[in-house]
């Protein structure tokens, strides 16, 4: 079978192409990270941070069940359910239009006024759709309302799917 | 000759009975937490005096979730002031304690008021202060340093209760009853919306939707100043709503009713 020469020369143009091409969005995400947080560094990273601004849906003794919406680097809703003690530990899901994800959170309440504040880690244990590989860890932290049960909490952190 | 005024204290080994209530008593609801520790020692004779109680309770209970305690109040207050000095805020609840004085050849017996309030965290710990105050025959003030520990499979609460004279040179007074409420009932909190001062409710404690099985379990354990202890355990049966008629019914009373344990 010989080789069509053209042939070779086309396949070589292409690939110049999508090398340049390549280039040119890559070029284009760095700078686009240099101008804007949070940002999407490749295609399987999320960057940056996010708020969540949950209400309480149901009490259920020292287990609260509470969602609220997300914005920031996850734009979106979260629904979780928090174990309240001298730690707060708890389940979320963080609900996109790319699909959603699961994670844990343990953070280390303090204060003694109506709003205690926590920090500690969240981990992000899986998701589904285009987050079904979504895994990582985060800071966490926030204030909790003592009189409402209303949470706020910040992430700040890195996770690939 | 003074001492031969005293009566006897020789302090046989304490017997102690926990009885725990919840008002209201419904599964979901936010209820006040009602307990009663008595203290006795066989034979009529006057019990050592109590230096700490360590209650165990439910994990699944919201101490935290509680809304109580949104202020604090602090022990060098409570001692200059008394409990009228301190936040409306951060009171968490109120009760009163019985106590054995040997006065002379005879026992009198004292009735304190006790208020809990909250205070600011110790060894980062929740930390609630618990102020007797005794108006007569003998007049006195007492804060009860305590913490409150919510832990996800059992909490504790812990009260440490200081030596008193009963009369200089004598024996220490016993405590032989302590009767509290840890929760919303009897409670006026204020909060300021719009420049309006508005008073409220505290929520209370958070019973779980559930029934756990058996129960909620308390158990008090006892400290006396003769070194020795005991514990008592209770069990408060769920309630759950009885549908047709809107009444509640008792559900598992296997276990209901206080227990008395030998000392150990």
């Amino acid at each position: 079978m010989s080789r069509n020469p053209n042939h070779r020369g086309h396949s070589a143009a292409i690939a110049v192409l999508a090398t340049l091409v390549a280039g040119a969005v890559w070029m284009s995400a760095v700078s686009s990270a240099a101008r804007q947080q949070p940002t999407a560094h490749t295609a399987g990273s999320i960057n940056g941070t996010a708020t969540a601004h949950l209400h309480l849906v149901k009490p259920n003794g020292s287990q609260l069940d509470e969602e609220g919406p997300v914005t920031g680097a996850l734009p979106g809703s979260m629904s979780a359910v928090v174990y309240t003690g001298k730690v707060l530990t708890g389940n979320f899901t963080i609900h996109t239009h790319g699909g959603s994800i699961y994670g844990t959170g343990r953070a280390a309440a303090h204060g003694t006024g109506r709003y205690q504040s926590f920090s500690g880690t969240l981990t992000i244990t899986g998701g589904s759709s285009r987050y079904s590989h979504a895994h990582g860890h985060a800071g966490l932290s926030g204030t909790f309302d003592r009189r409402t049960y209303a949470l706020l909490i910040q992430t700040t952190g890195r996770f690939s799917y | 000759m003074a001492c031969a005024c005293l009566p006897t204290t020789a302090h046989a080994a304490q017997l102690a009975k926990l009885h725990v209530t919840f008002t209201p008593d419904r599964l979901g609801a936010a209820t006040t937490v009602e307990f009663t520790i008595q203290i006795k020692a066989p034979a009529d004779a006057i019990p050592s005096p109590l230096t700490a109680l360590d209650m165990s309770y439910p994990g699944n209970l919201g101490i935290t979730t509680s809304g109580l305690g949104l202020a604090t109040c602090t022990e060098t207050i409570l001692e200059y002031f008394g409990a009228e000095g301190c936040p409306a805020d951060s009171r968490m609840g109120q009760g009163s304690a019985l106590a054995e004085i040997p006065i002379g050849p005879a026992i009198e017996r004292e009735t304190a008021e006790v208020a809990i309030f909250r205070t600011p965290e110790r060894n980062g710990q929740l930390s609630i202060l618990f102020y007797a105050n005794a108006p007569s025959p003998i007049s006195a003030q007492a804060v009860l340093p305590g913490q409150l520990l919510p832990e996800p499979d059992q909490g504790h609460l812990t009260i440490e209760v200081p030596l008193i004279a009963s009369l200089p040179g004598g024996p220490n007074v016993a405590i032989i009853r302590l009767h509290a409420t840890l929760g919303p009932r009897g409670l006026t909190y204020y909060e300021r919306i719009h420049n309006k001062l508005i008073s409220y409710h505290p929520n209370g404690i958070l019973l779980p939707d559930h029934c756990p099985h058996g129960g909620f379990p308390f158990t008090a354990s006892l400290t006396f100043e003769d070194q020795s202890h005991t514990s008592a355990s209770t069990t408060v049966p769920c309630t759950i709503p009885h549908r047709r008629s809107g009444r509640t019914s008792p559900v598992s009373t296997r276990a209901a009713g206080p227990r008395v344990s030998m000392p150990s």
